[in-house]
């Protein structure tokens, strides 16, 4: 019969051993070098059938181990297969909406690759058509990072037009257009979007919006006008009834609050009494 | 006649309730349940989406298993011990035998069902989620499905051992979470007769993933009250079918 002793020594002997082993072990690897991490995640389809009727589960998991990971920010080659790591997630369950709004983050704010997340986010509203969330967030990263305004607009557009798009969507519509050099179609958008405000916020947004476009367009006008009466007769006009008579202009016009703008005959300079430097370009 | 099935099926009913499998099945439902909690906490986003999802599927991981074991066992120990000809020298038939084996089996499942059903609620609740209906929806459907894993172990139990019963009801859980596949795998076959095989399989095997509306509970998707209709049909029809056929299996056996 082996003795007590010697068997709780051999116990404590090969723990020791099996630890040491494992630090051994441990300490000749990287568990983050191998790049070939992803290979083995199958397709959406594939985990589909994999999952037998789990592939919530499954995609839970997968979206889980998605965030753990690309928040290891020391792993220099974690963006390789960021697009089907999503891809695989939506496809699993196409109507999980987070996936689709943190995988266009990560892509859009670590990877930094607006294409991958316009392309995600193209795929989250394609499957779940009466989301204007997705859209909302492709508009403002092409409007944010791309400075491509038609895009941007093109994102909102197809956001407001969705059933429950809060109204703030037409309202980057409009800007949109506006930022995107169609003033008289921005203006359009924003007098609609006045006119049918439901409370006094948007009512003033609009305002401040139409009162700009408005302005810009009409001392565009006068500065041209007045320019032409200063090559004619070399001054300034006294005032800008002046340009009236000599039918310069057909009318005055006056701003969108009803005032008439600020002219000033010394230095021939017209302005608006509201120009608002956040609205320009 | 209904108190022979009845006295079958409480029988069953208790013989499954004493057994330490049963409760430790029942236990590990409750704590994987409660163990999603925790998951959650990894996410980002809708956190209640991941406590449901993953709650869910262990309740549903761990009653089908409760059905399997059980199911697969019941039919074949009676006759390993051979309690069998105790219960058929009495006046009971083997068509009742069977019936009331199956009802004291879903009585089983029922109250494992509720059980984790409750202390799910509850976690629900404590964790803001509010009373869904859609949710109780949920625990029907995987009861209809667990009874067709009950009626279909038993079906393989009623001629065969435990372990080829098991590797049988386990093939066909699986292959039931897959039916839509054959559709597609369908479109790819030439040859006529595995195209026709394919379709027949594709009638004949259980399509369990009828049951499975866990994407429309936890995603808060419409539920089209036909195809729910339409499933517990089929579970019924799936049952019944399966029941009938081992009533026949069971008639013809020869218990010397």
């Amino acid at each position: 019969m082996i003795p007590g002793r010697l068997l709780a020594a051999v116990f404590l002997a090969g723990l020791l051993l099996a630890a040491g082993m494992q630090n051994r072990y441990d300490s000749n690897l990287d568990y983050f070098a191998d790049r070939g991490t992803f290979v083995s995640l199958p397709s959406g389809k594939a985990l589909k059938v994999l999952s037998f009727g789990y592939s919530n589960l499954a995609a839970d998991l997968l979206f889980i181990w998605s965030i753990q990971f690309y928040s290891t920010t020391y792993l220099t080659n974690r963006f390789d297969f960021l697009e089907r790591v999503y891809d695989t997630i939506t496809d699993i369950t196409p109507q999980y909406k987070e996936p689709y709004i943190i995988g266009s983050l990560i892509m859009v704010y670590e990877a930094r690759d607006i294409p991958m997340a316009l392309r995600l986010l193209d795929k989250g509203s394609r499957l779940n058509p009466d989301e204007w969330f997705f859209d909302h967030d492709a508009g403002y990263y092409c409007y944010k990072f791309l400075k491509d305004f038609a895009k941007a607009e093109f994102y909102y557009n197809r956001a407001a037009a969705k059933p429950d798009a809060p109204p703030f969507i037409k309202r980057l519509n409009a800007h949109m257009v506006y930022l995107g050099d169609d003033p008289t179609m921005a203006y359009q958008m924003w007098l609609e979007i006045f006119n049918n405000a439901r409370d006094t916020l948007e009512k003033d947004g609009a305002f401040n919006h139409l009162y700009q476009i408005k302005a810009e367009n009409d001392l565009a006008l006068l500065k041209e006008r007045i320019g032409i009466f200063r090559r004619q007769f070399r001054r300034w006009p006294a005032t800008l009834n002046e340009l009236l008579s000599l039918r310069l202009l057909a009318a005055l016009p006056t701003d969108f609050a009803g005032n008439e703008y600020i002219y000033n005959p010394e230095q021939g300079t017209i302005t608006a009494e509201r120009v608002f430097k956040w609205k320009q370009r | 006649m209904k108190m022979k099935i009845k006295a079958i099926a409480v029988n069953t009913f208790k013989e499954s309730a004493r057994n330490k499998m049963f409760y430790l099945l029942v236990f590990f439902g409750i704590f994987f349940a409660l163990s999603s909690k925790l998951i959650s906490f990894l996410t980002l986003g809708d956190a209640m989406k991941v406590l449901k999802d993953t709650g869910l599927a262990a309740i549903n991981f761990f009653c089908i298993v409760i059905a399997i074991f059980t199911g697969i066992n019941l039919i074949y120990k009676e006759i390993e011990k051979k309690t069998v000809f105790n219960i058929l020298s009495k006046p009971v038939s083997r068509d009742q035998f069977i019936i009331g084996k199956f009802l004291g089996l879903a009585l089983t499942m029922l109250t494992a069902l509720a059980a984790m059903a409750v202390i799910f609620f509850l976690l629900v609740l404590a964790s803001g989620g509010g009373f869904d209906l859609k949710i109780i929806l949920y625990f029907f459907m995987l009861f209809l499905e667990l009874l067709v894993i009950v009626a279909i172990s038993l079906f393989f139990s009623s001629f065969t051992t435990p372990i080829l019963s098991f590797i049988f009801t386990v093939s066909l859980y699986l292959i039931g979470h897959i039916m839509w596949t054959f559709n597609e795998f369908k479109m790819i076959l030439r040859d006529p007769f595995w195209k026709y095989l394919t379709q027949g399989l594709y009638y004949l095997l259980p399509n369990l993933d009828k049951f499975n509306i866990k994407n429309e509970v936890v995603l808060n998707t419409a539920l089209n009250p036909w195809t729910i209709l339409f499933s517990v049909l089929y579970a019924l029809a799936y049952i019944l079918a399966l029941l009938a056929v081992t009533i026949l299996i069971f008639r013809k056996r020869d218990f010397q």
